[in-house]
């Protein structure tokens, strides 16, 4: 009884220990800061707009293709916004859903890994990616196969298209680093950015790259203003 | 003893050595008179005759090959020298089996030196599900998998390459492709035996819209299944027609495309050909075979027509036309074997043309060459045509007796020369641009007599009579 109760009370005493340890290299994000970027683009928006011929029910008689969203503020929305350099993030899972013949989200971050594919259209779609340094693949996901998983190990960012609706098109950003997607507004918060000189990356789909070295204080927020140029 | 041994070594010596040894210096000098017309000097499938192809040439620095036995991008050397041996059937890529053996194995090394990336990546067979032999258990499985996985989107209903998503369908270099006609295994690129009709399924054609299937279908097998069902769909070969058959009917000939009468008559396959004689020539014919049935009796002559056309097409003028038919006849009936010029004649000897026209329907025309065409007034032709699924069926008629001298009469047990040609006016096929045949013949059958029914009963009746009689006389005789 009194040896369980040793037994017991030296492991809680390592337990915490080893908690109080690690603690702070967890946190080593204590030592990082919070980098809100966003991107601005003084054009127009791009939208083209297409009827549909066919799966009308699930897909809509009419569809838009979003080349470029611009919200408020001349905020660019579905950019993709990187710290490339940072090393030991936060693993992501890549997750896109195939719904309303649409792939949401457009566009999506997910460290090294797998992705994660549904179809909850209940009609055939195919994943045909245009990746070449992940291996290309072009599977068919039928309406019976809800979830379908594949994996991209390099750093990438890969085309997603659908041949049997061809409209369909996405984009998932496979990153080593800390990465984010502008919201509608156009910003984007990278969290736990490691203190010091960090290079930040913007991506957009068609107005291409950008980036700009920003000093990152820790436990700050540092702002950083991208503007990106029509092609 | 010792016999055995050497000669056991020298077949491990055969088996191991020369036939894989692959010099891409030598195949490099082949590929440069053999190839590069079409595939170009840098292996990007922009040589100079590239642009009157479709589907175009491969462009090799991509390294992307539509036809692998394997699961990843790398194709194994054994897939491109099968290419290269029997080529593409349906594409322009012939089969260079003439080529010596040894000179298509440095083509593959050759080849695979401009994308030498791809090739870093070792092969990885693809393992095909077991086997499943093809019956009527199987078949039902395979057209309920490929409703299931909705092959229909691209390939059609009735698999005529004809679905919804065929107009927009391209390829990763943004070239139109169309999705394969099910019905014709003989135009299958990777070829048409089963185990390769699985291995397209099963691992998609890479570079294209088609997507592998191995992990998409329930279970595993359902990929023989469904290959059970595509070689169901149609023939192994077009089985062409030498001759077209115009039987002899009593009854009268319905208009209906879909009546019973017409599946009662063996079609006859004529294969047809671009026409690259004129200007505008036709390099990537879209309709390359016409079903014929024909009939006739005392009155008229009734020609039926099949043909598979993705699309209805009526027109816009501009990029397409009107789909449209003809047959071809001499005005007269040309003594010996002369005939007019097979391209709708010329200045001198005419043509008479059966044809149909989207919108138009069935009319007669006088044709002295392609461009130079005269509608013949106040005709009897008549017709019928449907349009399901990828295909159309449409009936024409005339009576057999000509008016006036632009019209051929037809005349039973006549070898009557007969041509063909068509139009996809979806495809942009109009005028000389269309698809054709040089002349045929066609040959209407005797009417039946009614003699064999009346003189076998007679000649029975005579010999059961004499019969009688011998066995009545020596009846008689016996008697007495």
């Amino acid at each position: 009884m009194r040896k369980t109760f040793v037994a017991l009370t030296a492991m809680a005493l390592v337990g915490s220990a080893a908690m109080f340890v690690a603690g702070p290299r967890l946190a080593g994000a204590q030592g990082g800061g919070t980098v809100e970027v966003d991107v601005k683009y003084n054009g127009a928006p791009v939208v083209e707009k297409l009827k549909v011929n066919k799966d009308t029910e699930k897909c809509g008689t009419e569809t838009a293709i979003e080349k470029v969203v611009v919200g408020s503020n001349k905020g660019l929305a579905n950019a993709v916004v990187s710290a490339p350099n940072t090393k030991g993030a936060k693993p992501v899972k890549g997750m896109v859903d195939q719904h309303g013949c649409k792939f949401v989200p457009h566009v999506s971050v997910m460290t090294p890994g797998e992705l994660e594919l549904k179809n909850s259209d209940d009609i055939l779609h195919n994943i045909h990616t245009y990746s070449t340094a992940n291996p290309a693949i072009n599977k068919a996901q039928p309406k019976f196969k809800k979830v379908m998983t594949e994996k991209f190990e390099k750093p990438e960012i890969i085309k997603l298209t659908c041949d049997v609706h061809s409209w369909m098109q996405g984009w998932v950003a496979v990153v080593p680093g800390i990465a984010a997607v502008t919201d509608g507004n156009g910003v984007a918060k990278l969290e736990n950015v490691p203190a010091g000189k960090q290079k930040i990356e913007v991506w957009h789909e068609t107005l291409g790259k950008q980036d700009k070295d920003v000093d990152v204080k820790a436990g700050q927020t540092t702002k950083v203003t991208f503007e990106m140029k029509g092609k | 003893m010792a016999g055995i041994r050497i000669a056991a070594a020298l077949l491990l010596l055969a088996g191991a050595a020369p036939a894989w040894a692959q010099d891409a210096n030598a195949g490099k000098a082949v590929y440069e008179r053999k190839c590069l017309l079409c595939h170009g000097e840098k292996g990007d499938g922009k040589g100079p005759s590239a642009e009157l192809l479709l589907p175009k040439p491969r462009d090799f620095t991509r390294g992307l090959y539509k036809i692998r036995s394997t699961v990843n991008k790398t194709p194994t050397d054994q897939d491109l020298f099968r290419i290269i041996t029997e080529g593409m059937p349906g594409t322009s890529m012939p089969a260079w089996a003439v080529l010596p053996e040894k000179d298509r194995h440095n083509l593959v090394a050759y080849i695979k030196s401009f994308a030498p990336e791809v090739f870093k990546e070792a092969p990885k067979k693809l393992e095909l599900p077991k086997e499943v032999s093809s019956s009527e258990a199987s078949i039902k499985r395979g057209k309920e998998m490929f409703d299931a996985i909705e092959c229909h989107k691209c390939h059609g209903t009735e698999g005529r390459g004809d679905g919804p998503s065929r107009p927009e369908l391209k390829d990763e270099w943004g070239h139109p492709v169309a999705p394969a006609n099910l019905t014709k295994r003989w135009t299958f690129r990777g070829g048409r035996a089963r185990t390769e009709i699985a291995t397209r399924l099963a691992n998609g054609v890479l570079g294209t819209p088609m997507p592998a299937f191995l992990e998409a279908v329930e279970k595993p097998e359902d990929i023989w299944h469904l290959t059970n069902y595509i070689v169901s769909l149609g023939p192994d070969s077009p089985q062409p027609a030498t001759l077209v058959a115009v039987s002899a009917v009593r009854d009268a000939i319905p208009d209906d495309p879909g009546a019973d009468f017409w599946k009662k008559i063996t079609p006859s396959n004529i294969l047809l050909e671009g026409q690259v004689i004129v200007d505008p020539r036709n390099f990537n014919p879209a309709i390359d075979l016409v079903s014929v049935r024909a009939a006739h009796n005392d009155k008229e002559i009734a020609f039926h027509l099949t043909w598979d056309d993705p699309a209805e097409s009526k027109g816009d003028g501009k990029a397409t036309f009107p789909d449209a038919i003809a047959l071809q006849f001499a005005p007269q009936q040309p003594p010996g074997t002369e005939r007019p010029y097979f391209l709708m004649g010329d200045a001198t000897d005419g043509v008479y043309l059966l044809r149909w026209e989207q919108g138009k329907g069935v009319t007669e025309v006088s044709a002295h060459g392609p461009t130079k065409l005269a509608p013949i007034p106040g005709g009897e032709a008549a017709g019928k045509a449907v349009f399901k699924n990828g295909q159309y069926a449409l009936v024409m008629k005339r009576p057999l007796a000509a008016a006036g001298a632009e019209r051929p009469t037809f005349r039973p047990g006549v070898f009557t020369p007969v041509a063909f040609q068509a139009w996809d006016g979806g495809a942009g096929e109009t005028g000389p641009k269309m698809s054709l045949t040089s002349w045929y013949y066609l040959r209407l059958e005797e009417p039946q007599s009614n003699r064999k029914f009346v003189i076998p009963p007679v000649v029975a009746l005579l010999t059961f009579a004499v019969l009688g009689m011998i066995v009545r006389a020596a009846r008689s005789r016996a008697i007495q």
